[in-house]
């Protein structure tokens, strides 16, 4: 099942060269055209990987977490929070490009990444600690609803920011270059071996409360850490490639109509399905109207909605089993 | 409702005598007894052009876009040209209501018996005929000496250009998508007035979301951009390469002037000398 | 000594409760409650509904916090590591709302769960853990289905799994809330005898049971009603019969039938 999904994404990956705007035979003829498109696909293609593996195993982690298959990674108000961090820091920027200085450095990326955390710890602090999910959940809701009017309070301060916030929103993977590659992959690791190791809990859970705390499982500190490392993946992603939407949320459900399995395996391979599904939105987003280039977003919806739909289909017509 | 409101106006407007008529960018006839002196504009360069016909001080109200002349900015602000604040409007009992045939207040605001002209200025040949007829409607007959001035400006910008600078490749970057403004588009026209040649051919559209990957292939010698959005340029992968980059050849406008750059309004001019500074600054080795 | 010996040796009881005091939200449920649960044995507790039953047995497990104490073969529970916990004592609770996550779940796989507290972090399973699923599954019959998706499963089938997920911790301790749900006649009759098993082999069995005569076919029943323990007595005894019936308000008779007690509505 694994070798499947992985075959999958090795004969994408051979496909990157012929992406583009040019045929890649022309490519051979000018070596320094090469070297520069290398420079920028090559890192283009793998951070889309990247990024929708980092999200593709945040999803997959939020649907054990809250027992719900419709749980998706921005679950938490990451993506309100990273999209006034990016609001804030437009704003701060409009006003002189020298008088933050550690704003400036810090980036709009920089900027993503600490909104979304900062309101997953929102999130937590409202709900008082991550015992009772339903308050999760709520206090989710609240802290995305809350951040994202002040977001639209910043944008519509001037049709600038209005236009840059869109733009981030969407989502893009135009501007992944190596370094935005190496961070994800960093934490991408990090958050993989964490989930996997963490995901007996997600089963147990599976079962009902009482019958894991039964079992032994320290099920605060397990379940903060499985928050933590769902913060950490999505942030990563959102700061590097905006808001994505559906990866997180059909990269797990595609697995899971493949193949049954337990939590630690459908994490690695909701990673897998969803670094897979970008990859391809990434590809077709440079191709089809090239040298424009469509919304990564908008295609990710497509591939994995009308894979979905077309399941629900299948499934109507068997009948529904049990 | 729709049909009460317009038996209403209707009503109303048989006890006018028709002095001016004209025809919006809708193709809707608009009928005035006589001149507005309450106007009230929901587009920043539709503010501009009322100014520029000398007819400042009949504004009453604006969008909070609007911003030059800095006297607008002491006017109530009714909201955006997107999402105006219907009440704020009504409010100021305006003569004639000015917006963009994007707005979406045009049909509550016609309901409520005022009168709407919808212009939008998209080019260089828009802004004339913008110009004409806020003339017809305003009843400045200088209207066309105006354009004249504006134009003349324009071309004074191009030749006042040294010889070098023609056929210099510009990208020109709207905003962080990257979105660039195409030759078909108010910043290609002026650029193209200017001499210069936009490596995002029309056939990609006005403001296409282009791949990264074809500016770098495109290699441009100048980039103008502003200052928001410039934040990082060097640092996109692959662009370190680009001729622009590595020599420098970056004009990063600030917010005002890229107000002036954006809006294709009477002040076609000053944007024209913008670019033609940058031009002669940066284009030369 | 072996764990039979040990168990019928010792006058430890298996569970203590001291004054024990529950509330489940605002309302308080338990009401100083003084139980002592012996090991060795198969002891049902009993009463109407919202007597406090699942509560209790929640609260012996260590589930819930209560006040009063609450000891596990003379040591308070609190005081026990939370892994020894796990490994001596398996809780089987009400199925229904919640299980429905597990659905894709292998029925091997969630009976694997239950070996959690034996197994060594992030280790694979062991030879030891697959021998204890293997006889669980064998013990609920459901072995068969080992490669099955839990949600392919009749409600009977599931509650076997769950069953065999409890065994499979082969702790000294069993509580189970509702065990029978779902489950016909003939493998009710398969869960009493695998329950008299353990029993026989020293582990000690706590279950909440509507089925009366199931009940009475244990050890000892505790009855309970209105969150108080009316009585705890042997099975046999008239005493607890008389317990039993007026709990019911005198709508149930105890019979002997065929060398069974048998609990019957008027």
């Amino acid at each position: 099942m694994l070798l499947v999904a992985a075959l999958l994404l090795l004969a994408l990956g051979a496909g990157i060269g012929s992406t583009g705007f040019d045929s890649i035979w022309r490519l051979r003829d000018d070596p320094v055209a090469l070297q520069i498109v290398r420079d920028i696909r090559l890192p283009r293609t793998l951070g889309a990987w990247l990024a929708g593996a980092l999200l593709g195993l945040a999803g997959a982690v939020a649907q054990g977490l809250f027992r719900n298959p419709l749980a998706d990674p921005y679950l938490l108000g990451s993506a309100s929070g990273a999209s006034m961090g990016v609001a804030v820091a437009l704003l701060l920027f409009g006003t002189s490009p020298t008088s933050t200085q550690w704003v400036v450095r810090l980036g709009l990326t920089g900027a993503a990444f600490v909104g979304a955390v900062l309101a997953v710890l929102l999130t937590l602090t409202l709900a008082r600690g991550v015992q009772q999910t339903l308050r999760l959940l709520l206090a989710g809701v609240i802290v995305g609803v809350v951040l994202g009017a002040v977001k639209d309070l910043i944008s519509i301060a001037s049709v600038d920011i209005m236009q840059a916030l869109t733009g981030f929103m969407l989502g893009s993977t135009g501007l992944l270059g190596w370094g935005a590659c190496g961070v994800m992959a960093a934490l991408g690791a990090a958050c993989l071996l964490l989930g996997w190791a963490l995901a007996p809990l997600l089963d147990a859970l599976a079962l009902g409360e009482a019958t894991a705390r039964s079992l032994g499982l320290p099920l605060p500190a397990m379940r903060a850490a499985l928050v933590g490392v769902l913060a950490l993946a999505t942030g990563a992603a959102v700061a590097q490639t905006g808001l994505i939407a559906f990866v997180g949320l059909a990269a797990p459900h595609l697995v899971r109509s493949i193949v049954k399995t337990t939590h630690a395996r459908l994490i690695v391979l909701s990673a897998l399905m969803g670094g897979l599904l970008l990859m391809a939105a990434d590809l077709g987003a440079r191709w089809l109207i090239a040298p424009q280039e469509l919304p990564v977003g908008v295609l990710t919806a497509v591939l994995g909605g009308s894979y979905l739909l077309w399941l629900m289909h299948r499934r109507g017509a068997r009948g529904g089993a049990a | 409702m729709k049909r009460w409101a317009m038996l209403c106006c209707a009503w109303l407007a048989a006890f006018a005598v028709q002095a001016t008529e004209l025809r919006d960018d809708r193709g809707v006839a608009v009928q005035l007894a006589a001149p507005p002196q309450r106007i009230v504009s929901l587009l920043p360069s539709l503010t501009e052009s009322v100014c520029a016909l000398g007819a400042c001080a009949r504004l009453v109200g604006v969008d909070r876009y609007s911003n030059w002349p800095a006297s607008v900015r002491a006017l109530p602000q009714t909201g955006g040209g997107i999402d105006p604040n219907v009440e704020a409007i009504v409010a100021l009992r305006p003569d004639v209501v000015l917006l963009a045939g994007s707005s979406r207040g045009i049909d509550r605001l016609e309901a409520l018996c005022l009168k709407v002209v919808v212009l939008e200025p998209k080019n260089h040949a828009d802004v004339q005929r913008v110009l004409d007829k806020l003339g017809t409607l305003l009843g400045v007959r200088d209207a066309p000496a105006v354009w004249r001035s504006i134009d003349a400006a324009v071309d004074a910008a191009a030749q006042s250009l040294p010889p070098g600078v023609q056929h210099t490749r510009v990208y020109f970057e709207v905003n962080n998508g990257p979105y660039a403004a195409g030759e078909s588009s108010f910043m290609g026209e002026t650029l193209r007035r200017l001499g210069a040649k936009n490596i995002v051919p029309a056939a990609l559209g006005p403001f296409p979301k282009l791949n990264p990957e074809f500016v770098v292939r495109a290699n441009p010698d100048l980039i103008m951009v502003s200052q928001r959005s410039a934040q990082g340029m060097e640092q996109r992968p692959g662009w370190a390469g680009i001729r622009a980059v590595r020599e420098g050849r970056i004009c990063r406008f600030t917010p005002d002037q890229s107000d002036v750059l954006v809006r294709p309004g009477p002040r076609m001019a000053e944007a024209a000398r913008l670019m033609a500074q940058c031009l002669a600054d940066k284009a030369l080795p | 000594m072996s764990a039979l010996e040990q168990a019928r040796a010792t006058t430890l009881p298996a569970l203590e409760a001291r004054g024990v005091h529950a509330r489940l939200g605002d309302s308080p449920v338990l009401h100083g409650i003084d139980l002592a649960l012996a090991a060795g044995r198969w002891t049902s507790i009993v009463g109407p509904n919202g007597a406090g039953k699942s509560t209790l047995l929640k609260v012996l497990a260590g589930l819930l916090p209560h006040g009063g104490e609450v000891r596990l073969w003379g040591s308070p529970l609190a005081e026990v590591p939370r892994r020894q916990r796990a490994q001596r004592v398996a809780w089987l609770g009400q199925g229904g709302a919640g299980e429905s996550s597990a659905d894709d779940l292998m029925v091997h796989d969630v009976v694997m769960l239950g070996r959690l507290p034996h197994q060594r972090w992030l280790a694979a399973p062991s030879a030891a853990d697959l021998a204890a699923v293997e006889r669980a599954l064998r013990s609920t019959q459901a072995w068969d289905w080992r490669a099955r998706p839990l949600g392919q499963l009749s409600g009977g089938g599931r509650q076997r799994v769950l069953l065999a997920r409890a065994l499979a911790l082969e702790a000294q301790l069993l509580l189970m809330d509702e065990p029978l749900a779902n489950l016909d006649p003939p493998h009710q009759a398969d869960w009493m005898d695998t329950m008299r098993a353990l029993v026989a082999q020293g582990s000690t069995v706590v279950s909440v049971l509507h089925e009366l005569s199931m009940a009475l076919a244990g050890d000892a029943l505790v009855v309970m009603a209105g969150g108080r323990v009316l009585h705890h007595g042997a099975c046999e005894a008239p005493a607890t019969h008389a317990a039993l019936e007026s709990v019911f308000d005198q709508r149930v008779q105890v019979h002997r039938v065929a060398g069974h007690w048998l609990a019957v509505p008027r």
